[in-house]
């Protein structure tokens, strides 16, 4: 049991306990510390709320925006939904408003400040115990933070597990966040940003079969206004006879339930009827999305484990379905006693020792007919819903071969080679020419970018025709990582960043150098704002996330953009002093880091031809170059930017 | 409904029975009227039961305007009605008037309907029957699909006691039609018109359960398993004689191959080995620009000065083929829903239509074809330049409604023309001036004139906010050629003309 959920059996009970006993909590958390021979527990466990405005503050389904300053691993890197009120990643709103329950203020920060407090102490004492007993340290092992939840307690540790890891990445220290009875917290970015930051195998929700909670979120609440406080109200005061609202309550989160899941599912087996797509904008479907590993209690004892997000959707709604018409109104009461049982519960699975372990391939190829010994069985799906785990399977198999695709040798028809070449071979073969022919303009003393504007010779032409090339490549990338149809890990792929930091150094000039030779400016706009592909945003945006850098400050490839629009300013000098000074200290940075290559600072380029036409004030006095070269006079005659002390 | 349109964000139309035709025509207007004012308001048109709207051209029109999505029938197993007008009903005529005289009754007061208006048995079987031996014939194929005034469009949804079943292949729907008929009864296939509310109450409520597959023998493979699951839901029961060809139905209504993402991910490295033939039409051009002559690419590929040409128009042609791939791909619905919204392809469509519409008018020219069919502007654009126009314009008007426009204005000449049909109206009004000449007739003389004002103010107009490109303007193009010709005569025709024509000839009357 223990290895197939990747945590100590007693650290599950006791989380399960300390999350029940915390709802119970006058500060909103317990802080408990398991001491023991191996290793050194710190567990935090969170209240939840039963209030109805604290689960559904905003329609249609209490998402907020979450604060990507706060949780900038979060963030999806290369997709930016245009759409603004996409532009963020969703957590529920339960997490937020009940920060200020917990918490009794005001500001997030603040909120949240004192059991961060606690918790930095918890890490620091780690880091110190570790310095001090150096010797010990292998004695003493690792020690471990655990964050629980039970019910709305749960997106409280999903939280406080998130903020945790955004700044132990340094530590090593992996914490564990385990929840029980939880609603559903993020949306499919959420989800996709977990596992890509390598950090969803943190994550545990136990989930009874027919616990009605963790599938709540997934109608609207206009849905279920009615009967919400009645339900709450239930769980908290635990009443003997069971509500009436259970079974329409029961029916209509199923009936939403089953709308995300056929949605969902229609995606994952590639249906093209368009009307699937008119109809979504008919119905509200909820955004929400799990993530992490989920262990299903079937209510017999034996425990199924799996943690493909789309497998784990379909799982939340088809597991809840009635097997007849007369289990009507028993599973609905079931439905809310569950939420309440899950102590019992893993009791029974302790003492059981049943635990299936789903993976990939057990998914791929789950047999279609229950009756036979299926790990699935117990928790009674149709062959409708072993279909749509199947289909969740291949989709996932489907975006680890489209990454290996671009590895796998194949002939292409109209490429001269000899031999089989891969996608990423040829990439580098085409960036490899477009790299003898920067070397080659080198020597005509005008530089990549301008020789290239200029297309006088037969070699620009067949640069450019390399440059079309790679778009192609390019492209396809782009839009499968837009369709989600690469592996979640993609964009952290390190081997890749570095290839497409390459490629958008290398190549972008020439779509610049292409753009403004053609006008493209005066028809669409500045390339920067709309004329740049995407191949190059998203590297760029790779790059950034990686090394944590301020978004926008490696845009060392459009360099030659930024100059072309300050070229073309009508409105004086004056009016762009403020971008001039930027560009240049951005120049500055870029040629010093070796970011940008030295030939920018050619005599006959663009950007050289035009810095000297800027006033002699700016030129002689306030550039952030003079400034430079003045304070470093050594190194700054020994640099490229010498071509511009020359004539000052 | 245009008050509708003002405060809604959807519309759903339904209709029952007759009401269903009359349901699809109403959204065929909305979605039309929707299309011309571009509003993001979403439409879906729901019928019961209802009788077949049009003939095959619509079906096919409605698909190229990817609008069947918007369109769903609901169709239960055996009712008779939505099959009715797949045959000739003349001789016919007396049973289907009782019988919607009948099915009238029924809906308004079911009780009435029941004892006035019954058909006689021998009718019934006889009207089924007849049905049934047209439906074969049709769902066979051959020539009787083709004589068949009446054809499936959008979405069907066939309920049966089992589930349902959605289908929007418009030959599978007209196969199953037949096949699910087969099962039925001559009673049942009159009274099924009218159980519409059961059998979605029915549907509706089958989340609830599970619904495992209830024979024995589900195949292994995922897609099989699909199928027989699709099958049960149909109602046809897998012992009977029909599962067969239903099944081979199914599976020929579930496409195949690759799913529309990879498809069009494919698609860009296809584009990247295109790209570089516009990119030498591109050179062709500039090099024309520079060239001693004069004319710009548009004559110069007109007259074929060199041998460059030939391999231009190898390009111009390969070009073409590649867009009427693409074109192809997205009728038959295998490129994803928002392709035609993505800025990626409506920019590369864009410039390919600027860049080489005007060698294909110089094409059409050259080789006489507007004597033959006509002018290039009324007869001769291909279909993909029109779609390529309406991305580029519903791309535009998004900016303009968000507010993302900025002043455009040029500071050069555009590198390429904005209006790719420019050389098609030079065209147009060269003939216009020749036949200045030698017509007579001095209203249609005035007619002439009044054409050839309103191009020359039209042109000006492109030349002053700068978006033609410079070959235009170049000392030998057709258009310079033009001018002076046009200058030239206008001086004779203000002599020639009587007083009160001269208001058209200096060009105050702009139409």
């Amino acid at each position: 049991m223990a290895s197939a959920i990747g945590m100590r059996e007693e650290l599950i009970i006791k989380a399960c306990s300390s999350a029940m006993n915390a709802h119970r909590s006058p500060q909103g958390y317990i802080l408990e510390e398991i001491p023991s021979s191996s290793d050194h527990t710190f567990l935090f466990s969170f209240r939840g709320s039963w209030s109805a405005t604290d689960w559904f503050a905003h329609k249609p389904f209490g998402e907020t925006d979450i604060k990507l300053d706060k949780f900038p691993s979060l963030r999806s890197i290369g997709n930016i939904f245009k759409n603004k009120f996409r532009n963020y990643i969703r957590m529920n709103e339960p997490m937020q408003a009940l920060k200020h329950v917990h918490m009794g203020s005001k500001d997030d920060l603040d909120a949240t400040s004192k059991y961060i407090i606690q918790v930095e102490m918890a890490v620091e004492e780690n880091e110190q115990g570790c310095q001090k007993k150096k010797k010990q340290r292998a004695v003493m092992g690792k020690r471990q933070v655990v964050f629980t939840g039970h019910s709305a307690g749960g997106p409280m540790a999903i939280l406080a597990t998130l903020w945790f890891l955004e700044r132990a990445w340094k530590t090593k220290i992996s914490p564990l966040c385990v929840t029980f009875g939880c609603p559903l917290t993020g949306d499919h970015i959420f989800s996709h940003a977990l596992v890509r930051e390598n950090w969803a195998s943190c994550f545990k929700h136990f989930v009874m079969r027919y616990d009605i909670v963790p599938r709540m979120l997934l109608a609207p609440i206009t849905s279920i206004e009615q009967s919400i406080s009645t339900i709450l109200h239930f769980f908290e005061t635990r009443p003997r006879g069971i509500t009436e609202e259970a079974s329409d309550f029961y029916e209509t989160v199923m009936r939403n339930a089953s709308a995300v899941a056929s949605h969902a599912a229609c995606k994952l087996m590639g249906n093209t009827n368009l009307l699937v797509e008119t109809v979504t904008s008919f119905i509200p479907l909820s955004p929400y999305k799990p993530f992490g590993t989920y262990i299903f209690c079937t209510g017999n004892g034996s425990l199924v484990v799996l943690s493909n997000p789309d497998a784990v959707l379909q799982l939340l709604f088809y597991s809840c379905q009635l097997g007849s018409e007369t289990e009507g109104t028993e599973i609905a009461h079931r439905s809310l006693e569950q939420h309440l049982g899950y102590e019992n519960e893993l009791q029974d699975s302790l003492q059981m020792q049943v635990v299936h372990d789903v993976g990939l391939t057990e998914l791929a190829n789950l047999p279609l007919s229950g009756g036979d010994n299926s790990a699935l069985n117990d928790l009674g799906l149709s062959t409708g819903a072993r279909l749509c785990l199947r289909a969740a399977a291949e989709l996932e198999k489907r975006k680890q071969r489209n990454k290996a695709y671009f590895r796998m040798p194949s002939w292409t028809r109209e490429s001269l080679e000899t031999k089989p070449i891969s996608k990423k071979d040829e990439m580098k073969k085409a960036m490899q020419v477009l790299d003898d022919y920067r070397k080659m303009t080198a020597v005509r003393n005008v530089g990549y970018y301008d020789a290239f504007k200029l297309q006088k010779t037969a070699d620009d032409f067949n640069a450019n025709v390399k440059r079309l090339e790679l778009a192609g490549i390019w492209d396809e990338i782009i839009e499968m990582l837009k369709r989600y149809e690469l592996p979640d890990g993609f964009e952290r792929d390190g081997e890749w960043i570095k290839l497409g930091t390459r490629y958008r150094r290398l190549v972008e000039p020439l779509d610049i150098a292409n753009y403004y030779r053609h006008s493209k400016n005066e028809d669409t706009g500045p390339y920067t704002i709309r004329g740049r592909p995407k191949r190059y945003r998203y590297t760029q945006r790779w790059r950034e996330h990686a090394e944590r850098m301020v978004p926008g400050s490696s845009g060392e490839s459009h360099f030659w953009a930024d100059v072309e629009e300050l070229r073309l300013n009508k409105d004086g000098f004056e009016k762009v002093k403020d971008e001039v000074l930027e560009l240049e200290n951005n120049l500055l940075k870029w040629v010093n880091g070796k970011d940008l290559d030295e030939d920018v600072l050619l005599e006959e380029s663009t950007f050289v031809k035009w810095w000297k036409t800027l006033p002699i004030q700016h030129k002689e006095e306030d550039s952030a170059i003079v400034k430079w070269c003045k304070i470093l006079p050594n190194q700054g005659a020994e640099s490229g930017f010498s071509t511009l002390m020359t004539n000052t | 409904m245009l008050a509708l349109i003002e405060k809604s964000k959807s519309i759903i139309i339904t209709g029952h029975s007759l009401g269903g035709p009359a349901a699809s025509l109403c959204t065929l207007w909305l979605l039309s009227y929707l299309q011309s004012v571009i509003s993001p308001l979403q439409v879906l048109c729901i019928t019961f039961g209802s009788p077949l709207l049009g003939n095959g051209s619509l079906s096919r029109a409605i698909l190229r305007e990817r609008w069947g999505g918007n369109f769903c029938h609901v169709v239960s197993n055996h009712d008779i009605m939505p099959r009715l007008l797949f045959v000739p009903l003349a001789s016919l005529n007396s049973q289907l008037h009782l019988l919607l005289q009948y099915w009238q009754l029924s809906m308004t007061s079911p009780e009435l309907g029941q004892l006035v208006f019954q058909l006689r048995n021998e009718d019934k079987a006889e009207l089924f029957r007849f049905v049934l031996v047209h439906l074969e014939a049709l769902a066979q194929g051959g020539e009787e699909t083709m004589r068949s005034l009446f054809w499936p469009l959008g979405n069907y949804l066939f309920c049966s006691q089992e589930g349902a079943i959605c289908v929007d292949n418009a030959v599978s729907v007209t196969k199953m039609m037949h096949l699910m008929l087969l099962t039925g009864s001559p009673n049942n296939c009159i009274e099924d018109h009218l159980k519409y509310g059961d059998y979605v109450d029915k549907v509706s409520s089958q989340f609830l359960y599970h619904r495992s597959f209830l024979q024995p023998g589900l195949p292994a493979s995922s897609y099989e398993a699909g199928v027989a699951l699709a099958l049960q839901s149909s109602g046809i029961d897998i012992q009977e004689s029909v599962a067969i060809p239903a099944k081979d139905c199914l599976e020929t209504a579930r496409r195949m191959g690759r799913t529309p993402n990879l498809k069009s991910a494919k698609l860009a490295v296809s584009l990247s080995k295109y790209v570089p033939f516009r990119a030498e039409i591109e050179w062709y051009k500039a090099s024309c620009d520079d060239s001693e002559e004069e004319m710009g690419y548009y004559d110069c590929f007109k007259l074929r000065t060199s041998k460059r040409e030939s391999r231009v128009n190898l390009n111009r042609i390969r070009l073409a083929n590649f867009w009427n791939d693409v074109i192809n791909m997205l009728d038959s619905n295998q490129l994803p829903h928002d392709f035609h919204r993505r800025h990626k392809w409506v920019n590369t469509a864009q410039f390919y239509k600027l860049l080489v519409e005007p060698l294909d008018i110089a094409e059409y020219y050259k080789s006489g074809t507007h004597r033959v069919k006509g002018h290039y502007l009324k007869h001769g654009r291909e279909r993909r330049y029109e779609i390529f126009d309406r991305w580029w314009r519903q791309k535009e008007s998004n900016i303009v409604s968000t507010g993302q426009e900025d002043n455009k204005i040029r500071s050069k000449f555009a590198s390429l023309t904005q209006d790719s049909c420019f050389w098609a109206k030079v065209e147009e009004a060269r003939e216009w001036l020749d036949n200045v000449r030698s017509e007579s007739d001095i209203r249609e003389l005035a007619l002439l004139w009044k054409n050839i004002e309103g191009f020359e103010t039209y042109a000006r107009g492109l030349i002053e906010s700068k978006e033609v490109s410079k070959d235009v303007l170049a000392k030998n193009s057709s258009y310079t050629l033009w001018v002076k010709k046009y200058i030239a005569l206008k001086s004779q025709v203000v002599q020639y003309f009587p007083p009160q024509f001269t208001s058209f000839a200096n060009g105050e009357i702009v139409p």
